[in-house]
């Protein structure tokens, strides 16, 4: 049984009306341990899929479950790893941590948590920023802590949303290697979103395109057998990375060639209706209530081929 | 260099020149003394003081001066139950304050919270409270006498330490000094980023700890706004609080100098009024600078 999975999922959101249908047909299932990046554009619904899994948003249609079991709300063995690290600023790192592991691991004794919080705190290489204040830390320390974070609460899946693309280039590279090491060493299965398609076929076992159709759907998945650990240097002149790559980038390109997106236009027309000029009495000053409001908005809906 | 010295005297200099003019106006309008001796019907000679000017019975700057000195050097001194230094008048309005002030706080965060996580108790509550918010504390004072009537401390040697005009004070600059705390802890707990929020909904902390851990200390820096802001009214109050109760303190001592014609201590009593208040706001905004997060 796969560990996670997801079956004809479908999602949108606004009120009717004023829809707009964001995934449709969502079929996905990771095994347990796989490393599998989704790729695709920004704005085209990674971010809402990957809320699927953690609970955070439910599926319209279709049903997504972990272990067999339907997700109905985000827990903790679900570790959602944000874009925007969501540290909690008043907190230090190892408070920050600590709030996690706190919360999952109630039975433990405090030093069995205080033991398993350091330990996180050093794998991500920070054990000299314990006691700082997430202001006072680089963004891909920000990052690291985290990773740290989610991790500290043993979590069966790992799910990063676009984790490393408030980075810089440089961080950012070595973050893609500190992250894939460890899950090298920890094994833990990882669901990973991201925009770049070099970062996905670095890091992944299988990378999935999240094609750029309105609605959005995943494309074929496309298994990545590079040997572990990858040299990133060296990976750039491996002949299987650029065929993937090129094949990536293709399916990617096609499918928004291809793609109509339907957008509604909202068109307000003046709001002034002229005065009728004979209705005017002679008690002018009580009966005149000033320009009359039309108040009235047109919806069209105009396809744009992008 | 040069650029900063001289922004340093322009700070000094620019508002002792505003405040020199001001005086200079005041003089103007004030009334004038004119002392002359005449010969009155019995043959005595006796002394006809005369006030001229365009506010006769305004004191000039220097007459404020003379009738203030021994409230502004004695600050502390206790010549009488009306009669008291400057300070020892403020000192009790402080305290008045300060009481009326903690129950605006430990009412009105409660609520704020409650308006900016229901959006039930914010349609239910917003219209009432937005009636209530712009009334006077004259108003309220009448009613907090008719609520509290029944107040009545007495101590061992039978005198009425806490009766229905303190609870009535307390109650007005309460209820005065409430809004801002209210408002500002509302809109405080709205603008919690999401994120902050989804942070506790996938670590599945329990909801008290979610108010503790998240919310409070992401809602600090409004809820300080709010309570700078209700320190300031709170404040205000007192001085509309004391005149109408009679109580002693620097609103009380203002309103008694009014009717015994010593307008000269009613410029003191604004000016210090002002000064306390000026000094309050600041100590609140080094405060509520201290619990800026991020």
């Amino acid at each position: 049984m796969p560990l996670i999975e997801i079956k004809d999922a479908s999602k949108g959101f606004g009120l009717p009306g004023e829809r707009s249908e964001v995934l449709k047909n969502i079929n996905l299932s990771v095994e347990e341990g796989e490393f599998v990046v989704i790729v695709g554009y920004s704005g085209s619904g990674k971010s809402t899929l990957i809320n699927l899994i953690s609970g955070l948003v439910k599926p319209d249609t279709g049903s997504a479950s972990i272990e067999g079991n339907p997700i109905t709300e985000p827990g903790p063995d679900r570790g959602l790893v944000f874009q925007n690290y969501s540290l909690l600023p008043w907190l230090t790192v190892e408070e920050n941590i600590a709030l996690a592991v706190d919360e999952v691991f109630k039975d433990w004794s405090s030093e069995q948590r205080k033991a398993h919080i350091a330990k996180h705190i050093a794998m991500v290489k920070l054990s000299h920023a314990a006691h700082k204040l997430p202001k006072e830390l680089s963004g891909g320390m920000r990052q690291r802590v985290s990773v740290a974070r989610t991790l500290a609460m043993n979590p069966k899946v790992l799910l990063m949303d676009e984790p490393l693309s408030a980075l810089d280039a440089l961080t950012r590279a070595q973050l893609q290697d500190e992250i894939a090491d460890i899950w090298l060493n920890h094994k833990t299965t990882v669901i990973w979103i991201t925009n770049d398609p070099d970062e996905a076929i670095l890091v992944a076992d299988r990378v999935i395109p999240l094609l750029p159709t309105s609605p959005a759907t995943l494309g074929e998945s496309i298994a990545v057998n590079i040997p572990r650990p990858r040299d990133r240097k060296a990976i750039n002149h491996d002949p299987e990375f650029k065929r993937l790559r090129a094949h990536l980038i293709t399916t990617l390109l096609d499918s928004k060639g291809k793609n109509k997106v339907k957008s509604n236009l909202k068109l307000v027309l003046p709001d002034i209706l002229p005065e009728d000029v004979n209705s005017i009495n002679s008690f002018e000053f009580f009966s005149r209530k000033g320009p009359k409001r039309r108040n009235e908005v047109k919806h069209e809906e105009v396809e744009v081929s992008a | 260099m040069h650029l900063i010295q001289r922004y340093k005297l322009d700070a000094i200099f620019l508002p002792i020149v505003a405040i020199l003019v001001c005086c200079l106006l005041w003089y103007l309008i004030a009334g004038k003394s004119t002392i002359t001796t005449k010969k009155d019907d019995w043959g005595d000679t006796v002394k006809v003081t005369k006030r001229e000017g365009i506010s006769a019975d305004l004191p000039t700057p220097v007459e404020t001066w003379t009738a203030s000195k021994l409230y502004i050097t004695e600050p502390f001194a206790k010549r009488g139950e009306l009669d008291q230094g400057i300070l020892r008048f403020t000192w009790m309005s402080l305290v008045l304050v300060a009481q009326g002030y903690f129950l605006a706080l430990v009412i009105g965060t409660p609520i704020g919270f409650f308006l900016g996580l229901s959006k039930k108790f914010t349609m239910a509550f917003d219209p009432l409270i937005q009636v209530l918010r712009p009334v006077s504390p004259l108003a309220w004072l009448p009613l907090g006498m008719i609520l509290f009537s029944g107040v009545k401390v007495v101590n061992g040697d039978g005198r009425t330490t806490f009766g229905a005009s303190d609870a009535a004070a307390l109650f007005t600059i309460a209820i005065c000094a409430m809004w801002p705390t209210v408002m500002n802890t509302a809109v405080g707990v709205r603008a919690v980023p999401q994120d902050y929020l989804n942070v506790a909904k996938v670590l599945k902390l329990s909801k008290n700890k979610t108010l503790w851990k998240v919310l409070v200390p992401a809602t600090l820096p409004y809820m300080f706004t709010g309570f700078r802001l209700s320190l300031g009214i709170a404040w205000l109050v007192i001085v509309a609080v004391e005149m109408l109760t009679g109580r002693p303190g620097i609103g009380g001592f203002l309103w008694q100098q009014y009717n015994a014609n010593s307008y000269a201590h009613i410029i003191l009593c604004i000016l210090t009024i002002g000064v306390i208040g000026y000094v309050l706001d600041r100590l609140m905004s080094v405060i509520e600078a201290r619990f800026k997060t991020a």
